[in-house]
């Protein structure tokens, strides 16, 4: 990776020239990155480091020194970086003073959400940037009217057949551009993002390519790029020119193909100079919470919140959390604080619902669901949290719809796959729920809760089929199966078949594991009941006569078979010792 | 507008559709009227754009051609403004209560309807091309062809749930001739633009399904019901126990059950219809357990394998719930009795029927055993009951009367516009037989628009269906004329709205007539005409059909390497798995050990067919056992052991004669005679005598092969026969030679065409006719001499394969 400064003076740079031609959202976020990356310990005293990671007052008055800095380095001429594209020079934008005063007021216009009327006043401007904002202008205005039109046309949930109207017209200018060769990388975006909407995909990518490989310090770039890679072959073919930025893609990339240890790494890698990216913590929080290490994710969360108390991306993440963790205060904490800073993000009725949810309102908590997907009809996490609520509320049919949204909307949703096979195991229909979670056990074969689920539909007493829920507990046994499910059940299973051999080394697994964990419980008599037994009969009486004796602790009739298991075992003994 | 303004009749078709459009304008929100108007513009800026000189022209309309041109293009630009228009009237419909789609929330949709019509084109065209002539379509109909670009048509939701029900139909009909992909796409711009209609996905289904595409096929089966939860698709006649608030994914299992045998997964769908008997019968849906026992029926009699009593233990007590020592015939017979009562309780109508046929089915070849059925000591009757399956076939033709019975109470409701959708599109519909009627089918399309057709297609085609069985079931009991007759029947009366597979199967049936009664040269020719009416995939009945025919005439012929050669083909046509496409299997046998016994390798064809005895005997297959007996016989005696043969002979008969097959049972005398017979000459009058009294089957029913053979045995009887002389009464040998020779030589059967005319050229000499003796003695020489090279005479025919 760049050295800490080259980024820095980078970003700057970069931010200005995003904001510049009004591509609002990879300025922010390329802001936030530069407030991000650590401060060299050389250049500072060591004081300020030491209070670096100290609390998050200080932290808080060291960024705003942090932020004076970048602000003086606005006026200074930016250095051209090391990396393997230096930082593009502002070398086309002093033109004539007409020409950028038209410019300024069609990006006032622009910034006053008037797109048609920005595109208008510069449709006789030729310099590079104007011909950029006019067709983003174009673009968004065409959006809107889109956006409007499905409104008009139809109710919010469903889809419409509304395009964008000026896609066709976009498309032909900028393959116009791109073919003579006048087109900068920000037009290349755009193209991308037309061509993208068209359908067109394969084109979509290599124009998209060809922007970041030119200016990499475009993330909606790379977000659109990223959209497009949806397998790993596709994202292993694209021709990348070396950059930090490519960096964050990939790590991107690796969570959305579902690679969360190689993003994992990824971020962890990049953390080394952004360690204090809020967009970086929050994206090790997601694929933490992918690999489902809940503890870490609340962690990095509650850190967050305490850095950035009024951000609302990615909460619901966290709200997901909390509810699996059943923290009522903190999900209570945490709705009242996205409800006033944001009430009408999707993410907040996300938040919202997960609360009432947790409080066994599931009918409110439909009710904030749906407003989340009036909001954004592909809320992805909004459809399954609906189906489950549905799921409570013993309404099937909609959860199934629900569900089905989801997946339809993106099929690699391994959640509400397996919410579809819930359900329908609900409603005593094991072996149609088999297809939905074969389904969510090939997207995500590592989760032990799946295989789990499908084992008890093949063990269900309507399928009865043991030899394939046997194959399915083992694989969740080696999927590291938390709640220690399966090597009870699969005990239990060979026991049933008469498999004692097998039974009994599961049953001794299980008790390794309930030792381990210091748990107590029925499983616990069960297991010892059954060695106890299975050793006399094997005529290994000491290993048995250890398990009787650690029933005894137990009351109940365990304690009394116990007894007499131990007084048959002496019996014996006496009949091997002293053969009559 | 004022109502007087409008020049029309205001109760007509067409005055009730103006007022209709004028009120839904009227009731049309500020952001409708936007939206109708930029629909005109764009549509008035492309068909202008297309016409670039119209405007020049307007001025001076002195070419004929190109005001015409002009008219039609403002006709048609009238009939968009229709559609738009009805758009709305839609809208305003969906706002009424409409039970059959609740959900959707508004019916607003703009579904391009150019594609639609090209995809009825498309299978027109294709028709077209499988006929070799057009059928016609009205003036409109084609210009939309021509002109597909122009205008977006709109159609109600409730049109295009018609359409769809349609093409359903459609698919379901003509299986794999459909175009995968060009509907496929359809579909897809249709889900695109109406999403919720989620019939669409079960129509992808389907198209995936009858193009064997599995995991499409899969997925989309589980979105639809996922959507629908079952209540919208599949119209069980009266919803009785109605959608409870459960959604009815019974229905999805019966569905998936079905995909699964259509698959060939019998195990998975024996699994997955258990589900559906549980689930309807804990949601009590009964007719949905009356349709999932029909189809475990169906699956049992199509898979009924001896293997599947393994599955049937397992799984299937909770359906069956009897004990498992019953062989699985026993079990289809008594799930065949329960659903049939089931939908005679629930008065489904369609199921009632279907079952009868079903029912008709499994008697034509089982035999009733009582139940409690142990050891040799029961009480034995094995005989199979032409009368019960006749009973059954009556009582399933039953359902067209009470269909047409409450044929006033079926299309209360003015469907108008879907049954005008649907009249528009009868003439494309299924053009099977209408070559020979042309002229008959126009008259009808007329026909059908004025007075619409009451019957819904699945009954006629429940009925054809049943037609066929019985033409099935003469052919077995031997009844020849009587199957034709059937199977004439069936393309006259239900070839129209009939399935593919049943039109291939009555075609297939009358060719194989003519091939047995009036030599190849016919049916090849009729096989010409079927061949370019149905797809010539391979399974496919026509396949088959031409397959049996090449090896027939290559047998006859001698030209054994060919014959070889089919039956291989026929081998490789059925699956591989054991107890799967056993009919297939039988027949692939058969006609190797008949090859083989055409080479004259007896102990081979001996072997072969051994074990497909066994193959028969295992998978309980009585009626095909006949048969393998009676090539048994055959063999033995081709071999010179005569003796040997006459039980098997005497086998064979007892079979035909237990299972009601009388033609088979005919020509096992035949062969009984032939054997007694070369157990020497003083055996001749009791072969006569055998024979006489299986002459009058022969020839009522027997093709020309069954009685060349007869002649011919006949006339060596006389001649084995010492006491008769030939001098004495010539007729008596000489009519049936020349009877056989003639029959014989229709068929090309080089081997038997020999024997006749050597014996013929003897007889002749007897008499003394030298003449007529040289004739047959040098026709005698033609046939051997074909027999010898039987490449010499290589034809088109052979590379028909």
């Amino acid at each position: 990776m760049a050295s800490k400064e080259t980024c820095r003076q980078e970003l700057r740079t970069a931010i200005r020239q995003l904001s510049d031609r009004c591509l609002y959202s990879a300025s922010r976020w390329a802001a936030e990155q530069l407030v991000g990356i650590e401060q060299d310990p050389a250049k500072y005293t060591p004081s300020h480091t030491r209070f670096q990671r100290g609390s998050s007052s200080i932290r808080r008055r060291f960024r705003t020194d942090g932020a004076g800095d970048a602000a003086a380095a606005f006026n200074s001429t930016p250095v051209a970086g090391v990396s393997f594209i230096s930082t593009p020079l502002a070398s086309e934008e002093e033109n004539d003073a007409v020409e950028s005063d038209f410019y300024l007021l069609a990006k006032s216009y622009f910034d006053c959400r008037e797109y048609r009327r920005a595109a208008h006043v510069l449709r006789e401007q030729t310099s590079k940037k104007a011909v950029f904002l006019r067709c983003y202008a174009l673009y968004l205005a065409g959006e809107k009217r889109k956006e409007e039109e499905t409104m008009e046309l139809e109710g919010p949930l469903g889809k419409s057949d509304a395009v964008n109207k000026e896609l066709i017209s976009l498309e032909r200018e900028l393959s116009g551009l791109r073919k003579c060769g006048t087109i900068d990388s920000f037009c290349l975006f755009l193209y991308g993002l037309v061509l993208k909407e068209k359908g067109n995909e394969g084109l979509a990518r290599v124009v998209l390519v060809e922007s970041v490989n030119n200016y990499p310090w475009n993330w909606s770039a790379w977000s659109e790029l990223q959209s497009l890679c949806t397998t790993v072959e596709i994202l292993n073919g694209l021709h990348l020119v070396n950059h930090w930025m490519k960096d964050f893609f990939l790590a991107n990339a690796y969570q959305e193909l579902r690679l969360h240890n190689e993003s994992l790494a990824k971020y962890e890698y990049i953390q080394g100079t952004f360690s204090f990216s809020n967009y970086v913590q929050a994206q090790i929080a997601k694929a933490q919470y992918s690999l489902r290490e809940f503890e870490q994710v609340e962690v990095i969360f509650e850190e967050l919140l305490r850095n950035d108390p009024h951000r609302v991306e990615d909460m619901d993440m966290y709200s997901n959390v909390l509810y699996a963790k059943e923290c009522f205060s903190a999900l209570s904490y945490l709705a009242h604080r996205v409800f006033l800073t944001d009430k009408y993000r999707p993410e907040s009725c996300c938040i919202i619902g997960n609360y009432y949810s947790l409080k066994g309102q599931h009918e409110k908590s439909v009710m904030y669901f749906r407003r989340a997907l009036k909001l954004n009809k592909n809320y992805l996490s909004a459809w399954t949290l609906m189906g489950h609520e549905y799921v409570e509320m013993k309404n099937t049919p909609a959860a199934v719809d629900a569900y089905r949204r989801a997946v339809d909307i993106n099929p690699c949703d391994y959640r509400a796959w397996y919410g579809l096979g819930q359900t329908y195991e609900m409603m005593g229909m094991p072996f149609y729920a088999l297809h939905y979670f074969k389904k969510s056990v090939f997207l995500q074969p590592n989760d032990s809760r799946l295989w789990i689920a499908m084992a008890q539909c093949y063990k269900s007493e309507e399928l009865h089929m043991p030899e394939e829920a046997i194959k399915c507990f083992k694989r969740a046994v080696n999927c590291n199966d938390r709640e220690a499910i399966a090597l009870h059940q699969l005990a239990k299973l060979h026991r049933e078949l008469d498999r004692f051999e097998e039974a009994a080394f599961y049953y001794k697994k299980d008790l390794e594991r309930m030792e381990a964990e210091e748990r107590e419980g029925p499983n616990m008599v069960e297991a010892l009941s059954f060695l106890a037994r299975y050793c006399k009969d094997q005529k290994r009486f000491e290993e048995a006569e250890v398990y009787c004796t650690r029933l005894l602790d137990y009351t109940g009739p365990e304690k009394e078979e116990a007894k007499s298991l131990l007084r048959g075992i002496r019996s014996a003994r006496d009949v091997e010792l002293f053969p009559p | 507008m004022d109502d007087d303004q409008i020049m029309l009749d205001p109760s007509s078709n067409l005055g009730l559709f103006v007022r209709r459009c004028l009120l839904s304008f009227n009731l049309l929100p500020f952001e409708g009227v936007c939206h109708l108007l930029t629909n005109i513009g764009a549509y008035c800026k492309e068909s202008f754009s297309s016409c670039p000189y119209e405007l020049s022209h307007i001025e001076d309309c002195a070419n004929e051609a190109e005001s015409s041109m002009e008219y039609e293009n403002m006709e048609l630009e009238s009939l968009v403004f229709d559609k738009v228009s009805k758009e709305f009237e839609a809208q305003k419909k969906a706002n009424d209560s409409f039970a059959f789609h609740n959900h959707a929330p508004k019916a607003i949709i703009g579904f391009i309807e150019e594609s639609d019509i090209s995809s009825g084109s498309k299978v027109k065209e294709f028709d077209r091309l499988r006929e070799g002539s057009s059928c016609i379509p009205s003036s409109s109909y084609s210009q939309r062809i021509i002109d597909p670009q122009v205008g977006s048509f709109l159609r109600t939701n409730w049109q295009i749930q018609g359409n769809l029900l349609d093409q359903a139909d459609a698919i379901e009909r003509h299986g794999s001739s459909f175009s995968l992909n060009a509907f496929e796409s359809i579909l897809k711009q249709l889900q695109k633009l109406a999403p919720e209609l989620h019939r669409v996905h079960f129509l992808r289904y389907l198209n995936s399904l009858h193009h064997d595409d599995y995991p499409v096929a899969l997925e989309n089966l589980h979105r639809y019901f996922d959507y629908s939860a079952g209540t919208e698709g599949i119209d069980f006649g009266p919803p009785s126990s109605g959608c409870n608030s459960f959604g009815r994914y019974e229905v999805a299992l019966l569905c998936l059950g079905m995909m699964h045998f259509h698959f060939g997964h019998p195990k998975q769908a024996l699994e997955v219809l258990t589900e559906a008997v549980r689930v309807s019968q804990q949601h009590s849906d009964d007719a949905c357990l009356a349709y999932t026992l029909a189809a475990i029926c169906n699956l049992l009699s199509e898979v009924g394998i001896s293997r599947m009593t393994g599955i049937i233990g397992s799984a299937c007590s909770s359906v069956v719930n009897m004990r498992t020592s019953l062989s699985i015939q026993q079990q289809l017979f008594v799930l065949l009795r329960r659903s049939l009562k089931r939908a005679e309780g629930l008065k489904l109508k369609r199921l009632v029927a279907s079952n009868h046929v079903a029912m008709a089915k499994f008697e034509l070849t089982h035999v009733q055993r009582p139940l409690s059925y142990f050891g040799p000591k029961g009480p034995m009757k094995l005989r199979t009951c032409p009368i019960n399956v006749c009973k059954e076939l009556r009582l399933s033709s039953r359902l067209i009367h009470e269909f047409c019975d409450e044929s006033s109470i079926m299309n209360t409701d003015g469907l108008l516009c879907t049954m005008w959708l649907k009249n528009l599109k009868k003439p494309i519909g299924s053009v099977i037989f209408s070559q020979e009627n042309e002229s008959r089918r126009n008259l009808d399309t007329f026909q059908f628009c004025s007075q619409p057709n009451s019957l819904p297609g699945s009954v006629v085609q429940l009925l054809g269906t049943s037609a066929l069985v019985r033409a099935t079931a003469w052919e077995i009991y031997g009844s020849a004329s009587l199957a034709r007759i059937s199977t004439l029947a069936f393309a006259a009366c239900f070839a129209d709205s009939s399935s593919s597979a049943d039109a291939a199967l009555a075609y297939a049936k009358l060719i194989q007539h003519l091939a047995v009664f009036k030599g190849h040269k016919e049916a090849f020719a009729a096989l010409k005409i079927a061949e370019e009416k149905f797809l010539c995939v391979s399974k496919s009945r026509v396949h088959l059909v031409k397959l049996q025919l090449l090896h027939e005439r290559a047998l006859h012929r001698g030209d054994l390497k060919f014959a070889q050669r089919i039956c291989n083909e026929f081998g490789a046509l059925a699956s591989s798995v054991s107890g799967v496409d056993m009919e297939l299997k039988t027949e692939a046998s058969l006609r190797h050990a008949r090859t083989l016994l055409a080479a004259n390798q007896f102990n081979q064809a001996a072997a072969v067919t051994n074990s497909l005895f066994g193959m028969c005997y295992k998978y309980n297959m009585q009626v095909e056992n006949a048969t393998v007996l009676l090539l048994l016989a055959e063999i033995h005696k081709r071999s010179g052991n005569a003796a040997l043969g006459i039980p098997y002979a005497l086998a064979s008969l007892s079979f035909c004669q237990s299972f009601n097959l009388d033609l088979l049972k005919a020509s096992a005398t035949l062969t009984l005679a032939d054997l007694w017979l070369s157990l020497g000459s003083n055996h001749s009058k009791r072969a006569l005598a055998l024979l006489h009294s299986a002459f009058p089957m022969i020839l009522g029913h027997g093709g020309l092969e069954l009685s060349a053979r007869a002649y011919i045995t006949e006339t060596k009887c006389y001649l084995a026969d010492p006491s008769f002389s030939v001098s004495e009464d010539p007729e008596v040998v000489l009519e049936p030679l020349k009877r056989a020779s003639e029959a014989l030589e229709l068929l090309e059967y080089h081997e038997l065409a020999v024997e006749a005319f050597y014996f013929l050229a003897i007889v002749y000499d007897k008499l003394g006719y030298l003449e007529e003796r040289e004739k047959a003695a040098a026709l005698f020489k033609v046939h051997i001499m074909a027999l010898e090279n039987p490449e010499e005479k290589e034809d088109s025919l052979s590379t028909m394969l």
